[in-house]
């Protein structure tokens, strides 16, 4: 008896011409539904664990406040001491009147400093602000 | 003498140009941000002068007064509690007000001292938010049999008439040195 190897009749190239366009469409997808990182964190910070979250639906119009370990807070790309914030908040809220502040408070932080920098925020009319944390599981 | 040159096919070459959208596509991975931003909201009072500040007095049941101290430890209308035990004894007070008017309803307060730990004020903060989430649930399955946030808007509107979260933020003291 004689083996012979069966070979399929037709080609087997995979059609690779489509893949660019999948590719993409990936990207467009990413490109869409993702924001630019816009700011590099000078801080350490390590944020508290909640469950009561809620979710900032636009993310353009949260502005963000880092404070991190031995009480630095860096707004934007700098280093800024506290009464410094207001001036600078108050800029932002007017280039965008419903600004919601993110604050991004290390766990270890004296709450005398989270209370001045809300009364900076009070002084600046930013009134809508969240506490980040992270998912507790 | 002319002879007509048989053209060859001309065609560009196509098959880097995966490679090109994956370099493309692998640099949107890495310059942007795909984390949602989660956290817990919260509205400041407007900022009045304490010249200007006004006393107004609350009668003590429509108030929950908590008070964090340096070292972690709560107190929960003077009585000292756990910080977990917080959401527990709040739902009862704020369920008994639910059918009160507008003006008497249940207001937290939270007062920290300078020294506080950041990480207590917020689980603090987040043992009262769950508690007006799991009543406002309660709520809103009793009424409409479903939870808050599968109510539509008119409905999400009637229970947040019904179980307002007022959270107040004790105005900080002058700290003279």
């Amino acid at each position: 008896m004689k083996f012979e190897k069966k070979r399929a009749s037709s080609s087997e190239e995979i059609p690779t011409a489509s893949m660019p366009d999948i590719i993409f469409m990936l990207l467009l997808f990413f490109m869409v539904t993702t924001t630019m990182r816009e700011v590099q964190v000078l801080v350490d910070y390590k944020l508290p664990n909640a469950k009561a979250l809620e979710k900032i639906e636009n993310k353009r119009l949260i502005s963000y406040i880092w404070v991190g370990k031995g009480d630095r807070i860096q707004i934007d790309d700098s280093i800024v001491k506290v009464d410094q914030i207001r001036e600078i908040m108050y800029k932002k809220r007017q280039e965008l009147p419903n600004i919601i502040v993110s604050l991004r408070v290390d766990v270890g932080t004296d709450m005398g400093l989270v209370t001045d920098i809300q009364q900076e925020l009070r002084k600046a009319y930013c009134l809508r602000i969240n506490y980040s944390a992270n998912v507790k599981v | 003498m002319l002879r007509r040159r048989r053209s060859e096919e001309a065609n560009i070459p196509t098959s880097s140009m995966a490679d090109i959208a994956f370099l493309l596509l692998i640099f949107f991975l890495v310059a942007t941000v795909i984390d949602v931003d989660t956290g817990i909201g919260l509205t400041l009072p407007e900022y009045i002068p304490p010249e200007e500040q006004k006393q107004i007095e609350v009668p003590k049941d429509r108030m929950a007064a908590i008070l964090i101290n340096e070292n972690s430890e709560v107190l929960l209308d003077g009585k000292p509690i756990s910080i977990f035990q917080i959401k527990n004894t709040l739902k009862p007070r704020i369920i008994s007000k639910i059918s009160l008017p507008k003006n008497k309803k249940l207001i937290v307060s939270i007062k920290t001292d300078r020294k506080t730990v950041y990480n207590a004020y917020i689980q603090a903060l987040d043992q009262v938010k769950l508690a007006f989430f799991e009543v406002r649930d309660e709520y809103s399955n009793g009424k409409f049999g479903k939870k808050f946030k599968d109510l539509n808007p008119e409905q999400q509107k009637e229970v947040k008439q019904a179980v307002p979260i007022i959270i107040s933020l004790a105005e900080p003291e002058v700290v003279t040195k």
